[in-house]
């Protein structure tokens, strides 16, 4: 039992990523737009499993909340408000099956010239890193929330709060260009 | 980690005086949408107008006090060079919101938020003068660039100034993604350790040959990203629609302010980022200013409308101020353009004066509508006929001081080809110019126009004394010119 226990562990990770291709196919399958958005959810919220079992703690978290929180919200709310028909729905929807094929073919052929070195060739002698110095500097921070927040409140401190106004400006343009009435 | 939250809050104490105008700007422009939007009643909102003008007067004084140095791990930077572009960018904002007024009450379409999102550009714009690293420089640019795109299309009501903010938001967002995407390169080739411009020059000095396409096509892209800002040609498509289709004040705005911020940022980019690859980009860039200096002035012989003749006007007068920044010497350089940006913004905000004032209700921006001006409006048709001398470059008006520094410039740096380019179309630029003060003084006048007196009367008046003194004040603005300096 403890020996099952220990393998399942190990295996964490292709555990979630199984399950999070089980939720995106049923997400591209399923005929109910309100399905396949909750087919959305459990993918999202699978990948952030992911990311917590490499140890990615702040950017799991940031995948349940952004994806699983905002965005499934969001796309909730246009397929509600949007409210199709099933037939149009039909109609929609496998219009596309032709171009989706072409799409998922090419997409194949150009993840396999990109990767096909990567998949079948021989191993590395040692590890791919970017940036040496900056790998040394996430360990010495320890955790990776520390050096998230490194990274946004000593280095990129500016540019954050640069950004910060550009959503309070991109929220002022919204009501500015949308309310009813003026003066 | 006490050491750390230390370090970052001695940092920080360390580094905001350096950005307290924008600060300023930032928490003023919000407070005044919450709860500052509450004090005025639905016909007070033209109060925002003079409210501005004082932030920015503020503004303009805080600029000045501020120390030089450098801060937020060397992302902005306050020299010579940033506070001189930062008064251009508060001087050709306060003129668009004096012209603002009369013209949205007379549409009804005063709102706190106009003036507001004027301010918010204006801290981009700011940040963009001083911006030392790429990374700020993109923020900064999107932070200004967004709040035009929404004062673009201001006027929702009319289909020409959605469509016109529409076409400059889609070019507007391509063109930041095809600068994003040039930084990375950059940033890639210069050995992914930092985006800091001074960092960059050094890295990419020690290159390998193999390299040099990474940096080429990455240094071109990150070009053509600050071309389409500052519109020229060919990245200037979208300017002459966006122009015609804005609230006029806008245009104004935007044919002024955004401009010298990205003037500034072209300046210091390529002067010191990428001084050391000057050989990839000079030559493009050439073709770029001289491009921008033909088709401005030819493009605007043919137009009909006021508006679009001097958004090619302002191509064109790019095109002149590009020969600054391919100055082999960046300070000089740095100098001539910012003499040569004061100087249009105040003839081109007092060009711009006169046509809201005789906009009326919105209409009549036809260069048509000028017929007989010099009989109906005898001084504000001398003004107008001072302005466009003045912006073709005709001595003595200060014009032609600004647009001499500039050749004399071009010429000592070996670009002598680009200068007599420069100054044929000068010619060229003087017949449509001209053709506007034709139809002022020798055509009859028609109908009846309905001038709206304003701010645009005092805007008219000022810019018009300044454009005919301007010369004579010519050693102190060479004198303030010295100023601009960076390292």
């Amino acid at each position: 039992m403890e020996h099952f226990i220990q393998t399942i562990g190990r295996n964490m990770f292709a555990i979630f990523g199984v399950m999070a291709l089980g939720g995106a196919a049923f997400m591209i399958a399923s005929r109910s737009a309100v399905h396949s958005v909750l087919g959305f959810l459990f993918a999202m919220l699978c990948i952030a499993g992911c990311f917590l079992s490499l140890e990615a703690e702040f950017l799991g978290m940031a995948q349940i909340l952004v994806y699983a929180g905002g965005i499934v919200v969001l796309f909730l709310f246009v397929v509600m408000l949007v409210e199709m028909s099933k037939k149009k729905e039909k109609e929609v929807f496998q219009l596309q099956s032709r171009y989706a094929v072409v799409a998922v073919l090419l997409g194949a052929a150009l993840f396999l010239g990109v990767f096909r070195k990567v998949l079948f060739g021989a191993a590395s002698p040692e590890a791919l890193v970017l940036r040496p110095e900056l790998a040394q500097g996430l360990n010495v921070a320890g955790q990776n929330a520390q050096a998230v927040s490194r990274g946004l409140f000593a280095d990129y401190l500016l540019p954050f709060e640069i950004l910060s106004v550009i959503l309070l400006v991109a929220l002022v343009g919204a009501v500015v260009l949308a309310k009813t009435e003026r003066v | 980690m006490t050491g750390f939250a230390q370090g970052l809050l001695t940092a920080l104490l360390r580094d905001t005086p350096l950005i307290t105008p924008q600060l300023f700007l930032m928490t003023v422009a919000t407070l005044m949408l919450w709860p500052g939007d509450l004090f005025f009643n639905r016909n007070e909102k033209h109060k925002w107008a003079p409210i501005t003008l004082v932030i920015l007067a503020i503004t303009a004084f805080l600029v000045t006090k501020v120390p030089d140095g450098e801060g937020f791990s060397r992302m902005f930077r306050m020299d010579g060079l940033t506070r001189g572009f930062q008064m251009l960018c508060i001087l050709a904002s306060a003129g668009a919101v004096t012209l603002s007024v009369k013209l949205l009450d007379s549409l009804k379409q005063q709102t706190v938020e106009y003036y507001a999102l004027i301010l918010f550009s204006l801290a981009g714009m700011l940040f963009l003068c001083g911006a030392s690293d790429l990374i700020s420089v993109y923020f900064s640019i999107e932070l200004m660039a967004i709040c035009i795109y929404i004062l673009v299309a201001y006027l929702r009501d009319r289909a020409t100034s959605v469509e016109a903010g529409m076409k400059y938001f889609l070019l507007g967002a391509f063109s930041s993604g095809i600068l994003v995407y040039g930084i990375s390169l950059v940033y890639g080739a210069a050995g992914g350790v930092s985006t800091n411009l001074v960092d960059i020059n050094q890295a990419l000095a020690l290159t390998p040959t193999t390299s040099n396409l990474l940096v080429y096509a990455g240094v071109l892209m990150v070009l053509v990203g600050m071309a389409f800002k500052v519109a020229a040609v060919p990245f200037h498509m979208w300017a002459p629609d966006a122009y015609e289709g804005a609230p006029t004040p806008i245009t104004a705005f935007m044919a002024t302010a955004p401009k010298a911020a990205a003037l500034a940022a072209f300046l210091r980019v390529f002067g010191t980022g990428f001084h050391g690859v000057s050989s990839d980009w000079v030559l493009p860039l050439c073709y770029i200013a001289g491009a921008s200096m033909i088709l401005g002035n030819v493009a605007a012989v043919r137009q009909e409308s006021m508006k679009r003749l001097l958004a090619y006007s302002s191509i064109a007068h790019v095109g002149y101020m590009l020969l600054g920044v391919l100055s082999g010497d960046p300070k000089a350089g740095a100098q001539a353009v910012w003499l040569y940006m004061l100087i249009y913004i105040v003839m081109n905000t007092g060009a711009f004066a006169v046509v809201i004032y005789l906009q009326g209700k919105g209409e009549g921006e036809r260069i048509e509508d000028f017929k007989g001006l010099g009989r109906k409006h005898p001084v504000l048709a001398f003004a107008m006929m001072i302005f466009l001398l003045s912006l073709a470059g005709i001595p003595p008006l200060v014009g032609f001081f600004g647009k001499f520094y500039l050749f004399k410039l071009a010429i000592e740096q070996g670009y002598v080809t680009l200068t007599v380019i420069a100054l044929l179309t000068s010619a060229v630029s003087a017949y449509y110019y001209l053709g506007v003060v034709n139809q002022m003084y020798f055509k009859e006048p028609e109908g009846e126009a309905a001038p709206m007196g304003s701010g645009s009367v005092f805007i008219v008046a000022l810019a018009c004394i300044l454009v005919l003194v301007g010369t004579a004040f010519g050693p102190w603005l060479l004198d303030w010119a010295g100023k601009i300096f960076w390292v």
